[in-house]
């Protein structure tokens, strides 16, 4: 644990402050998780849905449950925040948008376009 | 890959690494909603054509292949910065390169067989 002394450690949540630039970041962080939770689950599907078309079926009434119905709500909003919090991560890396006005404002931008694209699949799935 | 536990010096290949997947991963995912937007139903036909379509199966197996790696720098991100003690942070980190090898495995399989 050679390199504890440089890494900077203060990481009680509870006594961090939360400005809109930290929940764009935060939630980019704990969708990626969702996600990443979720491979299985996906790749699982993708594998019974290419096995002839009674596969194909099984695959699409498994996503008719209630279960996975919610399920993915929670993962487009997920690849939705993760995409455009991502964006505004690229965009910020190469200097564009820095200043603290223009990040507040894509920050706000890239959390409603999250719920936006979220409330859009809702409406496409129901 | 242990190796980055105790030391820290790959950072910014890593950091490009992760950049540069998060390009080809968004670009793909846009085709992808582009493509289920425009054709929302699918018979097993229509789906199994697609997806062995030989530019489909070698730009979903560098999907993959991307996926794994973004992500695999991303959890071990949140790994190192929650986990604080080598034993969690190894039994964390060898759990996860099991479920990226898996996945990227079964991935890869299935893509081959639906191609031939």
């Amino acid at each position: 644990m050679a390199n504890q002394q440089s890494a900077p450690v203060f990481l009680n949540l509870f006594r961090i402050r939360f400005p809109v630039g930290a929940v764009t970041s935060i939630a980019h962080r704990i969708s990626g998780v969702l996600m990443f939770s979720s491979l299985p689950l996906v790749i699982f599907l993708l594998d019974i849905s290419l096995q002839g078309p009674a596969g194909f079926d099984r695959a699409l009434d498994y996503l008719q449950t209630g279960w996975l119905r919610a399920g993915s709500v929670i993962i487009a909003w997920s690849v939705f925040h993760h995409l455009f919090s991502g964006i505004r991560n690229l965009l910020i890396d190469i200097d564009c948008g820095v200043s603290l006005q223009q990040a507040r404002r894509s920050a706000w931008l890239a959390n409603i376009a999250g719920l936006s694209m979220t409330l859009a699949w809702l409406w496409w799935i129901l | 890959m242990v190796d980055s536990v105790s030391r820290p010096t790959h950072g910014l290949r890593d950091w490009l690494l992760q950049r540069f997947t998060a390009v080809y991963l968004g670009c793909f995912l846009l085709y992808l909603m582009v493509h289920f937007y425009n054709q929302p139903q699918h018979d097993y036909q229509q789906w199994h054509d697609w997806i062995r379509h030989p530019a489909m199966t070698i730009a979903s197996a560098a999907f993959i292949l991307a996926l794994l790696v973004h992500g695999w720098v991303g959890m071990r991100d949140v790994v190192l910065d929650y986990a604080n003690t080598l034993r969690a942070r190894l039994l964390l980190l060898s759990l996860i390169a099991l479920v990226f090898i898996g996945c990227g495995l079964w991935a890869l399989q299935i893509l081959l067989l639906s191609a031939r």
